[in-house]
């Protein structure tokens, strides 16, 4: 089985601020692999047979690179860097261009392209349906049961209202529900082994893919202005014991009862 | 610009450059681009409220006109009448035996169908599950820009003007679209819901004739799925800050004797297992805003303010002077989430 694992360097979190004219501040050196994409990969290593290729890739800048180390010293046999100064600015289409036009040329046999279920900076969650679209195969979102049984490829998919299993066909994508809430840490002779497994640049010439399709230039969306979200109220602050705090709630809540 | 093969005017490999004398480049897509497409993926008995909301405000985003497109059998047809009352001036309602159940395959295929038919300005798309699986495949057949989950929608007519939460909720950010159709999930409850109107209009039979792909071996309706905290008018939020598991059984007791209230929770608790998913609030879960928003234990990450900072009153329970969440409480105790919640239950009993 071959697995194909999309994943993106992000923010840290933690790390993100704004300012008071409502930009964002990005401190140096924060970035890390997103914990969405690290969960689906670790699901596809917890399954992965001997003989299993897992192969991950991302798009995005040069130390993007860190973040597949940090997945080939978590388990994962090779990477590919897809990067190039024009895919920067990339909305979900032209990004899903790019990974859809890299899994073309580059992991045409991939049994299971595998996605998180969103990214933690964006949040949109498009990309592997969009991608999926792109290469014309079966997607499978919200998956949260994922088991190979006899060379198939078998998904529980929890859509909130119903849930529903599935026979995954070879070449699908599929986007994991979660993340890992417990995580779990890379030993020292995982992240001797990931440091020598290879780790491929992938340009835009490489692609095929014209200057100006893809990056800002090739956006069917454009940003046109953010503000800083204002959730402040007028706060009154009263320290109470249990009982006293009961007895606030219970006259709030009298307008209810 | 023919029988120019070999020359060095570049104009034909550089997409950014202009022929000579041409001053601006048109979107030839324009003239014929009108009117919003709204799209109901449920198969369902009852027209959802955020169905009911997407239609009336399409009416007031564009100068074309307002084409509703459903899916399912001949039971949908009783709610003809309320899809026109909102709003709808031709309704769609796609039939074939791959419509019998939801695919994001099938939906993109026949609303891309459609779509290339009407060639409307604008597709939006409820941003539930299905929805925002389907929207990005059918962003990708029509080759349109597709804006996620937003919360605030503004038009000159025809053009969209997105507004969507980013970096968690930290940031708004506004988006445009440089083509048609724009595509847009909408956050449920981002439009005012209408009220119950019944009108008539023109149907056309969508006849789908492809074949559903999907194997599916299984499909459960989930059980805790009828209960939806967006109707609550008072909620009861728990928060790591509460530290049994008990504390859950105490706030749904007390729900149970307060009329219109519910238990939700932050990511916190839904991870822990303590509650289901669909009871989480917040940027990964649902968007509420009842009249009453009580948190248990929640220190009010920005991820769990965007989902409630909206409700018309906020109590936060809260040991920790300084948790965020008291920026955007009426009304902050500074008390034991776990222990004054028994004390209520007991009050109430």
């Amino acid at each position: 089985m071959k697995y194909a694992v999309a994943v993106k360097q992000v923010p840290g979190t933690a790390d993100i601020s704004v300012d008071s004219g409502g930009n964002l501040i990005r401190s140096a050196g924060t970035s890390v692999l997103d914990l969405y994409c690290e969960y689906a990969l670790r699901r596809i290593l917890a399954v992965r047979a001997p003989e299993d290729e897992v192969t991950v890739f991302t798009m995005g800048p040069g130390h993007a690179s860190e973040a597949l180390r940090r997945c080939l010293c978590l388990g994962a046999d090779r990477a590919f860097l897809i990067s190039d100064a024009s895919f920067a600015g990339s909305d979900t289409w032209a990004t899903s261009l790019v990974l859809s036009e890299f899994i073309r040329r580059f992991l045409p046999d991939a049994d299971l392209i595998v996605f998180g279920r969103t990214a933690s900076d964006g949040g949109t969650g498009q990309v592997p349906s969009e991608t999926a679209g792109l290469l014309s195969v079966q997607q499978f979102c919200y998956v949260d049961d994922f088991y190979v049984e006899d060379g198939n490829i078998n998904v529980t998919q929890d859509y909130g209202a119903f849930v529903r299993s599935c026979r995954v066909p070879a070449g699908s994508v599929i986007a994991f529900a979660g993340t890992d809430p417990c995580g779990t840490l890379m030993s020292i002779s995982d992240r001797i082994s990931g440091m020598r497994k290879p780790l491929t640049k992938i340009s835009r010439e490489d692609l095929g893919i014209p200057p100006g399709s893809a990056g800002i230039k090739g956006s069917k969306t454009a940003v046109i202005g953010t503000h800083a979200v204002e959730i402040r109220r007028k706060n009154r602050k009263v320290a109470a014991g249990p009982s006293g705090a009961a007895d606030i709630i219970l006259k709030e809540l009298e307008a209810f009862r | 610009m023919s029988g120019c093969e070999g020359g060095n005017c570049q104009t034909c490999q550089d997409s950014d450059r202009l022929p000579p004398g041409m001053l601006e480049r048109y979107s030839l897509d324009v003239p014929v681009s009108s009117g919003i497409m709204v799209v109901v993926p449920v198969n369902a008995s009852e027209l959802p409220d955020y169905a009911a909301e997407l239609i009336s405000a399409a009416s007031g985003l564009t100068d074309g006109r307002v084409y509703t497109v459903i899916f399912g059998n001949q039971d949908m047809k009783e709610l003809y009448p309320y899809i026109f009352g909102y709003g709808t001036d031709t309704l769609y309602h796609v039939r074939g035996k791959a419509i019998g159940s939801y695919t994001p395959e099938v939906w993109a295929d026949a609303l891309s169908q459609i779509s290339e038919r009407i060639k409307p300005a604008a597709i939006l798309i409820p941003s539930d599950k299905t929805g925002r699986e389907f929207a990005p495949r059918l962003a990708a057949r029509l080759k349109s820009g597709l804006t996620a989950d937003c919360t605030g929608l503004s038009s000159d007519g025809s053009v969209l003007r997105m507004i969507r939460p980013a970096f968690s909720g930290t940031l708004m950010a506004e988006i445009e679209c440089s083509g048609f159709p724009q595509i847009v999930t909408v956050r449920p409850g981002t439009f005012p819901r209408p009220e119950k109107r019944r009108a008539s209009g023109t149907v056309i039979y969508w006849p789908y004739e492809g074949d559903s792909c999907k194997e599916i071996t299984a499909e459960t309706p989930k059980t805790d799925a009828a209960s939806d905290i967006r109707e609550a008018k008072v909620l009861i939020a728990i928060g790591a800050g509460v530290r049994s598991r008990s504390s859950v059984d105490d706030a749904e007791k007390l729900a149970s004797r307060i009329p219109g209230a519910m238990v939700c929770c932050s990511r916190a608790i839904a991870e822990r297992g303590w509650m289901p998913a669909s009871r989480q609030v917040g940027m990964s879960g649902a968007a509420v805003k009842p009249e009453l928003y009580i948190a248990f234990g929640i220190s009010g990450s920005v991820q769990h303010l965007a989902g409630m900072s909206s409700s018309a009153r906020i109590i936060a329970v809260n040991t920790d002077p300084s948790a965020p969440i008291h920026s955007c409480a009426d009304l902050s105790i500074l008390s034991d989430a776990t222990q004054t919640l028994k004390e209520l239950l007991e009050r109430v009993s």
